[in-house]
């Protein structure tokens, strides 16, 4: 029957399990994120530099097809951590980019738009709207961060064979968790600017600006206070510090690793919490 | 028999003022399909209300349960039993009814293609078929409430929660809302709770009323058996000789009162019709002038309970005790 003929009738049927529930928002947003230029050109963007690298990995496993170089352009190409931190340091540049285009879109529209009502009268809590916010970035960061850094590293293993991979296996296990941290950071950073402020290019701008203001600032403070601690402040060196102790690379100058981690922690406790606040059903004004 | 909404002693504090101040009733039965009208000042706590049965706000003190379900400690089953249209606009902008109403229909537990499905259905059945594909930005204000309704129906809930759902709405559009929600519960057995402050929509279309004053109940009241309990007012204008009249309506068991010069107040018991006066007129000799008659409206019992008239129409004309043999104050 025609679907202007059938007339209203309560639904009775089978509903969906609660986790797949979780994923109604993210289905819808990463269509539209899809169909947003900008998210596309960077996305497509962000995968030359993994190309580039899956070919540096080939060559050093194929070191007879640079002879022409010398011997010591063989020597260059050496796959270790470092070689990943200065892997995962790209990419997360463009993950930071990409956020602050996609993010700003997930939440500041349901702020303007009052839709928050309807989505807390519903059976989902807003924890669970913060985990399925949460998702679309993590769909739409993975696939330029940890994907093609486990991707290089399965690479690397199969052409270097067993020993490499028993040698190196933490560098794999590096790439995965510590760009899930990353994720984790810039995916709150992008949310909360986008529910702080509800117009979605302030919002964009925001994100750009803790990450990029912050080192800025970070650095103002080492070089008037004369100190290092500052470095703890801007979260882009904080993570390079976690990474690099984590893949085992040489660690740089500054605060130690767990204690940029903490720094980490806490701007995630912060962040977290800046959500709690503005995402509410409805604002009461006491 | 479950009641729809069941308010043990609730209290809510926003901030540090208590806005509900130990509320108890029980409204409704669950699945008789009857609606509720939630009145009240502007301040009086409604909004908190609604706000709390849906676990927007805690409560300080007490308990609500919908459906037989605590509105806080199930919160989850309340909610996927319970469908919501805010008073405010709430929806996105750029993003056309259908797609809209799939994700609510999607987040409320509808399979994708059931969804997808009853997101079409839905809109022609509030009238914006034609319109389903349109940005729900570019919507008038009535379509926008239309819009409203459909993703609060979206389910097939048991209890709807209709906050001011004819604001802003034309005549026309206005008819159209009340017919729906009409329907809503005599064709489809749901429970409506309608928040307005439009007495006439809330008399048009509710079976029972809470009207709030002051975070507390002011009057909890079956519409329909205060219509049939209220005594009907009738105000009558005559000439000629009136003298007898008294006696005449008396006879029938009528009260009346005459305030002189041929006017008089009369209470129409429920099993008589108006007829009865016009019979005894005649009887009498009498010719009418004028005459008015009608019940007491909600208004009347609204302004009485938040205390803006000491009586309504129909219990000011019973001051029995003050009138004389011959019917004269």
């Amino acid at each position: 029957m025609a679907v202007y003929r059938r007339g209203y009738q309560r639904y009775q049927g089978p509903l969906s399990s609660r986790g797949s529930r979780l994923l109604v928002l993210p289905k819808f947003a990463w269509e539209r994120l899809m169909q947003t230029r900008l998210v596309v050109i960077i996305f497509v963007l962000a995968m030359f530099w993994p190309v580039a690298c899956a070919v540096f990995v080939y060559l050093s496993n194929h070191t007879e097809l640079l002879q022409g170089f010398g011997p010591q352009a063989a020597q260059l190409l050496k796959i270790d951590g470092n070689f990943f931190v200065v892997f995962m340091n790209t990419q997360s540049m463009f993950a930071i980019v990409l956020s602050a285009f996609a993010g700003p879109s997930l939440i500041a529209p349901d702020l303007a738009n009052g839709a928050l009502p309807l989505y807390f009268s519903r059976p989902l809590s807003r924890t669970e709207y913060i985990l399925s916010r949460m998702l679309v970035l993590i769909g739409v960061l993975s696939p330029i961060t940890w994907v093609p850094g486990v991707l290089l590293f399965l690479m690397q293993s199969s052409m270097a064979g067993g020993t490499w991979f028993s040698e190196n296996w933490q560098l794999g296990v590096g790439i995965f968790f510590g760009f899930l941290l990353y994720i984790l950071l810039v995916s709150l950073v992008a949310m909360a600017s986008s529910a702080y402020v509800r117009w979605r290019i302030i919002a964009g701008a925001l994100v750009l600006g803790v990450f990029f203001i912050l080192a800025g600032a970070a650095e103002l403070v080492n070089e008037v206070l004369r100190v290092e601690w500052a470095s703890a402040l801007n979260p882009v060196r904080a993570m390079n510090q976690i990474w690099r102790s984590m893949l085992g690379a040489e660690p740089i100058a500054g605060p130690e690793a767990y204690q940029c981690f903490i720094v980490i922690l806490v701007m995630t406790g912060l962040l977290l919490a800046v959500l709690q606040r503005k995402l509410r059903p409805v604002e009461v004004v006491s | 028999m479950t009641p729809v909404i069941e308010l043990k002693d609730l209290r809510v504090k926003l901030g540090r003022r208590e806005i509900l101040q130990g509320i108890s009733c029980r409204l409704g039965v669950s699945g008789a399909g009857k609606a509720i009208g939630l009145l009240g000042p502007n301040g009086a706590g409604k909004s908190t209300l609604i706000l709390s049965l849906l676990g927007f706000h805690k409560a300080s003190g007490g308990s609500a349960r919908i459906l037989g379900l605590d509105c806080h400690a199930q919160a989850r089953e309340v909610k996927a039993r319970v469908g919501y249209m805010p008073e405010n606009e709430a929806f996105i902008a750029d993003m056309s009814a259908v797609r809209f109403l799939r994700i609510m229909g999607e987040l409320s537990g509808l399979p994708p293609r059931v969804a997808l499905e009853r997101a079409h259905e839905v809109l022609f059945h509030v009238g914006l078929g034609e319109a389903r594909y349109r940005p729900l930005g570019t919507y008038s204000l009535g379509m926008k409430q239309m819009a409203k309704l459909a993703q609060a129906i979206m389910h097939g809930p048991e209890l709807v929660i209709l906050d001011e759902p004819t604001n802003g709405l034309d005549p026309a559009a206005r008819a159209r809302m009340l017919k729906l929600v009409v329907e809503m519960k005599q064709e489809h057995g749901m429970s409506i709770v309608l928040c307005s402050h439009l007495l006439r929509d809330v008399e048009e279309v509710c079976d029972e009323v809470v009207i709030l004053k002051d975070g507390r109940i002011a009057h909890h009241a079956n519409l329909e058996e205060e219509r049939r309990a209220n005594r009907r007012f009738v105000e009558l204008e005559v000439s000629g000789d009136d003298r007898n009249f008294a006696a005449s309506l008396r006879e029938h068991g009528i009260e009346g009162v005459s305030e002189g010069g041929g006017r008089w107040r009369i209470v129409l018991p429920p099993e008589l019709e108006l007829d009865v006066i016009w019979r005894l007129v005649g009887r009498e000799n009498l010719e009418v002038n004028r005459l008015t008659h009608r019940r007491d409206t909600l208004e009347e019992i609204f302004l009485k309970a938040v205390g803006h008239i000491k009586r309504t129409a129909g219990e000011a004309a019973k001051p029995v005790e003050e009138v004389t043999a011959d019917g004269r104050l």
